[in-house]
């Protein structure tokens, strides 16, 4: 059997690509894409513990996370459209409203 | 009735008159109160009888205080000016003085000072001093002043003074003495600047200014000295120490509680207390044991206070080193130099040192550095004066010189001889300076004695007094200058100073330079002015007599200038062996200073009279010798040599006298330049530098700068923000895992 470091090893270093994505990419679809690969790395983590422990709670709160990510999914999507819309592009640097 | 009886008796007896004496300060005050306010729209003969009346009024009042001191009870006989001494024991009078304490002024913790007057037969004499010359020379000025327009000020201003100078005689503590002693010193300011327009004698009000306020800071310190020591020696004596004050210590502290530790009554036993008795725990040579001052001996500070009092009154009474202001603030209107840089404010240092002679006598080093400074103080000014061509600056050093003769007095412990002199002075140079005023009246203003001359018979009457006046002043016989100036340098001869016997020959013969040089150049100034033909370069081809104001004070104080020296005999005419008057009479003032010289042994008083031939023989000869010498010079030998070039000696030395040794120079290499630099310095480095540039200016860089760069924080970039968050959670997981590592 493996044992879990591996696992939690190959969790990390996705979240930690997801997190690198998420801070240095400029569009927002990319980031999006960036935030699915720290919730899977998440899902991993989880899994790899349920299956460590032998019960189906990490089982659940993956299901749970993979129906929450994708609502949010959906609302971040409709969101770039939205702002796509209104401002013709979907680069972080170019959407500064938090300024203000 | 006889005339004892008559004077024995006076028209208001102490008692009642005792709580009105605030009255002889407020009048004044009220004077120059109405004059200053109102003086303007109450045209001029108002404000100069308002003026004069409040000062006569003074005057009236003072009279009957002087003559309450001598008061007797006419039923019993038996003196009745007497107030117990709140330091001494029931027994312990203050005799021939009326006081009145008005309660306290301020007290903070131990430290109490009261609103006290005191009347004695010394703080009498320059009562009737300031008052009576005062209100000669508010007469003379309501002539002098004419033509000013500002008259209502210069009358304020003299009122101010003379309220100001009768509260430093009349209190009976060094604090309230000190509140007369500024008052003095802000009124002649005002009055030397009086013309302010002109920046010449603007800056000389300023000199005077400053250069006093460098004596009262060391006054001031002198006076905590004292209240330091007060306190300590409450703390250390025994019951034995106060015996010898003729006191007791419950006696002592309860008075302290009341009439506070700067009372001049107060210091006086303090002083009793610490001379040698036989089994007292305190004397001269004791350390003190706690306190500020612990480990010093009560004889070392009391030395300190001392000379800081002395410097204090070098301010005041213009000695070396500062004497400086005096001959300058001759810019001020005449009638000013005759009432504070002649009679009244130059001497308050003179009555300050006699007022605390108990004190003083308990320090010979003191003693003879104010012997020293005055002798040296008096031959600088006195030659400086020999090649002086402006009538007032010859005056002014002459000033300078009498008072120095007067902390000679002071010095060597004549004390009753340098309030003779003080007072004779008070006449004849006053007389001298209202003279010179008149001169000037006369000539449009000419001061300069060289461009005078001949004026015997176009002014008759200052001539006639200004003569006497000089005669005074040079020591001629039988006048009043002769016999107060020798009654001084007769004690310096024969006052002697414990450890320091050589002082007293060292000043009585520097004493004798100065005499002479007093008669050479007074002689010289009257010759000058007076005497031989009229000038060819003077201004008014004639001058012409001053009004009946002017003269009538002139004559006044000539008189007064011959008169006074009645106070030189004994009361027995015919037995000279007896006491002069004023010393008899000022001797109750002096009994606590006697006391002291008795039992400590410090300073060997002479109470012997001067004899006829070895003393006054002497002293007139010298004068006679000076003033024979100016003479001789200026009748007979630099008429004879006109248009010659003058001998080499005189173009040599002169040049040096005629601009005052350079002592301003020095002043102004030694004192004023490096202040001056220092100014500069801080004013560069800190003021410009540290305050402007770095505090003020530099707070609102780090401002903006800290702005701007926060600036980039607060970008709006979600990115940005969580890059921070997850640093941040970074370096909390590192400092987590070292902390589990651990």
């Amino acid at each position: 059997m493996v044992p879990i470091t591996y696992y939690l090893l190959l969790a990390a270093a996705l979240f930690c690509m997801g997190m690198f994505g998420v801070l240095v990419r400029r569009n927002a679809l990319v980031v999006f894409m960036s935030v699915e690969l720290m919730l899977n790395a998440a899902n991993l983590t989880f899994v790899a513990f349920a299956r460590m422990r032998g019960d189906d709670l990490g089982h659940v709160s993956a299901f749970f996370v993979i129906a929450v990510a994708a609502a949010e999914a959906a609302i971040g999507l409709a969101i770039v459209i939205a702002v796509f819309r209104s401002r013709g592009s979907i680069l972080l640097e170019d959407l500064r409203t938090m300024k203000h | 009735m006889t005339l004892v009886e008559f004077f024995r008796a006076a028209p208001v007896a102490p008692d009642i008159l005792a709580p009105s004496l605030w009255l002889i300060i407020a009048l004044p005050l009220l004077g120059a109160f109405i004059c200053g306010v109102f003086g303007k729209m109450m045209g001029r003969a108002n404000v100069q009888l308002v003026a004069c009346a409040a000062v006569a009024g003074s005057f009236v009042l003072s009279l009957l205080a002087f003559w309450a001191t001598s008061h007797h009870n006419p039923e019993t006989g038996r003196l009745a000016a007497i107030f117990p001494n709140p330091f001494g024991i029931e027994r312990d009078f203050v005799r021939y003085a009326l006081a009145y304490d008005y309660g306290t002024w301020f007290s903070v913790g131990d430290f109490r000072v009261n609103f006290g007057l005191m009347v004695d037969h010394l703080s009498g004499i320059l009562l009737l001093i300031i008052t009576g010359v005062g209100f000669l020379i508010h007469l003379y000025s309501t002539s002098y002043m004419e033509h000013d327009a500002a008259y209502w000020r210069f009358f304020a201003y003299l009122n101010l003074f003379v309220a100001a100078m009768l509260t430093l005689v009349l209190a009976d503590n060094l604090i309230l003495l000190f509140v007369g002693w500024e008052g003095v010193g802000m009124a002649s300011y005002l009055l030397i600047g009086f013309w302010y327009d002109d920046p010449a004698k603007a800056w000389a009000g300023r000199k005077a200014f400053v250069t006093n306020r460098i004596g009262d800071f060391a006054f001031l310190i002198g006076t905590f000295l004292l209240v330091l020591l007060v306190s300590a020696f409450t703390q250390q004596s025994n019951a034995a120490d106060y015996n010898n004050a003729g006191t007791t210590a419950q006696h002592y502290t309860a008075a302290l509680e009341k009439k506070g530790p700067v009372t001049f009554k107060g210091l006086e036993k303090m002083a009793e207390g610490l001379v040698d008795g036989s089994a007292d725990k305190v004397d001269l040579s004791t350390p003190i044991e706690a306190g500020p001052l612990e480990g010093y001996t009560f004889g070392g500070v009391m030395t300190a206070a001392m000379l800081l009092f002395l410097l204090g009154a070098a301010g005041k009474s213009a000695q070396l080193p500062l004497y400086v202001w005096l001959p300058d603030a001759m810019a001020g209107p005449t009638p000013v130099s005759a009432l504070i840089h002649a009679a009244t404010m130059v001497t308050a240092g003179v009555y300050l040192f006699s007022r605390m002679s108990a004190l003083l006598v308990l320090s010979p080093t003191a003693m003879a550095t104010i012997a020293i400074i005055g002798a040296l103080t008096s031959l600088l000014a006195a030659l400086i004066a020999f090649a002086q061509d402006d009538i007032k600056k010859v005056l002014a050093y002459s000033t300078v010189s009498q008072l120095g003769i007067m902390f000679m007095g002071v010095g060597m412990g004549i004390f009753w001889a340098a309030v003779f002199h003080l007072m004779t002075h008070a006449f004849f140079k006053a007389c001298l300076f209202l003279g010179a005023g008149s001169v000037m009246h006369g000539n449009g203003d000419e001061t300069d004695i060289k461009k005078l001359g001949g004026l015997r018979k176009e002014m008759p009457w200052t001539w006639a007094t200004f003569l006497v006046a000089t005669l005074a002043i040079t020591g001629i016989i039988p006048l009043s200058g002769f016999f107060s100036k020798d009654a001084i340098l007769h004690g310096v001869h024969h006052n002697h100073l414990q450890g320091l016997e050589w002082v007293s020959s060292l000043v009585y013969y520097l004493g004798l330079l100065i005499a002479a040089s007093t008669a050479f150049y007074m002689t010289r100034v009257y010759l000058l002015t007076f005497e031989g033909p009229r000038s060819k370069e003077a201004r008014v081809a004639h001058a012409h007599e001053s009004a009946w104001q002017m003269t009538l004070p002139l004559v006044v104080l000539a008189v007064l200038s011959v008169v006074a020296a009645r106070y030189a005999f004994g009361i027995d005419f015919f037995n000279m062996t007896a006491q002069p008057v004023l010393d008899n009479f000022l001797s109750p003032v002096f009994s606590a200073t006697k006391r002291i010289t008795d039992a400590s042994a410090l300073v060997a008083l002479d109470t012997s009279r001067p004899q006829l031939v070895p003393d006054y023989l002497k002293a007139w000869a010298v004068a006679l010798a000076g003033g024979g010498a100016a003479a001789f010079l200026y009748l007979r030998y630099f008429p004879s040599r006109v248009g010659l070039p003058d001998p080499a000696f005189i173009r040599a030395v002169r040049p040096l006298a005629l601009n005052k040794f350079y002592v301003d120079e020095l002043y102004e290499l030694i004192v004023i330049r490096p202040v001056k630099f220092m100014s500069f310095l801080l004013f560069r480095v800190v003021d410009a530098l540290v305050i402007d540039t770095v505090a003020v200016r530099g707070t609102a860089w780090v401002t903006a700068r800290v702005g701007s760069a926060l600036r980039y924080v607060q970008s709006g970039d979600a990115q940005a923000y969580a890059a921070v968050m997850a640093i941040a959670l970074l370096g909390g997981m590192a400092y987590a895992l070292i902390q589990v590592m651990q």
